[in-house]
């Protein structure tokens, strides 16, 4: 399936060097971020050439302030800053790229909910229709929002990696705070979705995408409960998800956490052969690196 | 900028286009050219007992008591798709797509997609082939459109309740000559309900907005539903999935509830008011309904025109959560 993926990924390159979310779709950060990624770190040359011509679309459209947008079609700097710093720094090119990019994401700070929010939080938090402490601060998916798990688990892999490069006190609190942040918004028996674990007392289920993500921004500490718990968590779910996306991230979150992702890799496989993914770029390019040992580039 | 609770339920109705321009406080709340509010309006309510064969003969009497022409069209369904809860009714029922899109095909419609955007779940992968909507889909050769990742553009917003200047849409509506919202019947946990105008949520897509789109619940939930509604340019349609809706603390974790009709229309304010008596809620006190009413479309019973059944022939007392039961009393 490698050699397929490979190929599928170079073959629905965009034209301008970019991928969309399907063939054929605009050039996206986030996609044409993890394409290049997963291609960069093959060795033919195909996948080299097609890497390049991607290291070349993300070049061209980050902004002044260090920050990408979503797509070349929407103006602010967004979420999808994050994994394209993560690329930079994994294939080595364009190192100061990554810092400038790194230094927006810290720029970056969510919504508050507010000092009567917090106080009601502290004092009398069954008041609250959604449970989590409000005083975390994690990444929000746009200006103007709250913390969510996604972006702040992006950028938490992304930071980590280009910490390195960034002097003073600052980066390792915003890591601390929002490492927090994601062991908060943790479901009550393990794993994460979206953000909400609880919503007007019942309880919400996670998603195995999510938990395999926050799981990889959490590997530097594989030995603590939550994670433990949550890793549990992530194989029961995946007893009835199936699909490209889900076990590409939890394939790369196992091999993180040190595990035998054979068994994982041939699910990988037998999948794509049924339903090639339904043509996601995204989930192409999860395999592609889930399949060539690619969880080392979320090792912080 | 946020409408207060007063503003939102004085006046329901529209005494006209010009003058329903500007609000009670002078401010302009709305665009001239996001008026779509006619005299009158047609709902029809058909009896629908079961996801069955026979969907597709009972969609296509609900389209042809609506002289829409649809030859040669490009019609985008759009069903509720938010996450899949195999004990649960989430969903709009795939049966109940199938039958929209053959009726759509018989009717004459030369393009037929079918398009979400889930707001809290991101593998569509998984959405799709565990719900049985790609099964209906390969089926149908009918081709998805994720609107979460969809090729998008700026427009600027119909109406001034979020405050939000524009907000980006999908190419593949903005190309449609018929959007068809098709949500489930359900109670909502923070809206009161979730019909066809709440259902167009799913429209604005994720790779922007986030999941959630969490910019417009500080917008206001109640002010997004009201400016994505006033802001889409298409002609639409409404099918609501009222054979088996969901009660109590919807729009995930509620109850089923069997209601046995589907619900058809091509004013959404009217068909989702209809759709709220059917569940016993009173539209007129659901606030983004009652802001509709004024310039999208048509809320009073008086000035919507009944087809098939009665709504007492099929009205069902949906259980709300305790802090809408307010919602409840028609006084």
């Amino acid at each position: 399936m490698t050699r397929f993926s490979e190929e599928q990924l170079v073959a629905s390159q965009n034209r301008d060097g970019g991928w969309g979310a399907q063939q054929g779709r605009a050039s996206s950060t986030e996609i044409t971020a993890l394409a290049t990624l997963a291609l960069g770190r093959l060795d033919t040359p195909a996948s080299r050439a097609s890497a390049t011509h991607g290291l070349r679309w993300l070049a061209a459209r980050q902004h002044d302030d260090g920050g990408w947008p979503v797509s070349a079609r929407v103006d602010d700097s967004s979420w999808a800053t994050a994994l394209a710093v993560l690329t930079l720094d994994v294939l080595g090119r364009e190192p100061a790229r990554a810092v400038r990019g790194a230094r927006w994401l810290l720029r970056r700070t969510p919504r508050t909910l507010g000092v009567a929010i917090s106080l009601l939080h502290r004092f009398a938090p069954s008041t609250l229709a959604v449970r989590l402490n409000p005083d975390l601060k994690g990444w929000a998916w746009t200006a103007d929002a709250a913390s969510f798990v996604e972006p702040t688990c992006y950028a938490l892999l992304a930071l980590k990696r280009v910490r390195r490069h960034l002097p003073g006190a600052a980066v390792a609190e915003r890591i601390d705070e929002a490492e927090r942040m994601v062991y908060d918004r943790m479901c009550r028996d393990g794993g994460w979705n979206y953000g909400n674990s609880t919503v007007l007392e019942a309880e919400l289920w996670p998603y195995a995408d999510v938990t395999a993500l926050a799981l990889l921004a959490l590997a530097d500490h594989p030995q603590r409960e939550p994670n433990q718990r949550s890793l549990r968590a992530l194989r029961g779910m995946l007893q009835h998800v199936d699909s490209g996306l889900s076990v590409a991230w939890a394939t790369l979150c196992f091999a993180a956490y040190g595990e035998d992702v054979a068994p994982w890799r041939g699910r990988l496989v037998e999948r794509y052969a049924r339903t090639a993914f339904l043509g996601e770029t995204k989930a192409v390019a999860l395999a592609l690196l889930a399949l060539s040992g690619g969880a080392e580039v979320f090792r912080a | 900028m946020r409408l207060g609770r007063r503003a939102f339920l004085g006046g329901a109705l529209a005494a006209g286009a010009a003058s329903s321009v500007h609000g009670c406080t002078g401010a302009p709340r709305w665009e001239r050219s996001a008026v779509r509010q006619l005299s009158r309006s047609r709902v029809a309510i058909l009896p629908a007992g079961a996801y069955d064969g026979g969907l597709v003969e009972i969609v296509l009497r609900g389209l042809r008591l609506f002289d829409m022409p649809l030859a040669g069209k490009r019609v985008v369904l759009k069903p509720n798709f938010v996450e899949h809860d195999p004990n649960g009714v989430v969903n709009t029922h795939p049966t109940l797509v199938a039958a929209a899109i053959e009726a759509f095909r018989r009717a004459g419609a030369r393009h037929v997609v079918v398009a979400e955007g889930p707001g809290h779940y991101r593998d569509t992968e998984h959405l799709l082939t565990a719900t049985g909507l790609h099964a209906v889909l390969r089926e149908h050769r009918t081709r998805y459109v994720d609107l979460n990742n969809d090729d998008a553009r700026p427009l600027r917003v119909g109406s001034h309740y979020t405050g939000l200047g524009h907000l980006y849409l999908p190419e593949t509506l903005l190309e449609a000559d018929l959007l068809v919202s098709m949500p489930k019947l359900k109670t909502h946990h923070w809206a009161g309900v979730t019909l066809s105008l709440k259902n167009m949520f799913g429209c604005i897509p994720g790779a922007i907005y986030g999941w959630p789109k969490n910019v417009l619940h500080w917008a206001g939930i109640h002010e997004s539903i009201v400016d994505i509604n006033s802001t889409l340019p298409v002609p639409r349609f409404a099918i609501v999935d009222g054979i088996v809706g969901m009660e109590g603390n919807g729009p995930i974790q509620g109850e089923a509830r069997q209601c046995g009709a589907l619900v058809f229309g091509e004013d959404p304010v009217a068909v989702d008011a209809t759709a709220a008596r059917l569940m016993t809620i009173d539209p007129r006190k659901i606030r983004y309904l009652a802001e509709a009413g004024r310039f999208l479309g048509n809320v009073a019973e008086e000035r919507i025109d009944q087809a098939g059944e009665p709504i007492d022939r099929l009205r069902q007392d949906f259980r709300v959560l305790p802090m809408f039961q307010a919602l409840k009393s028609f006084a």
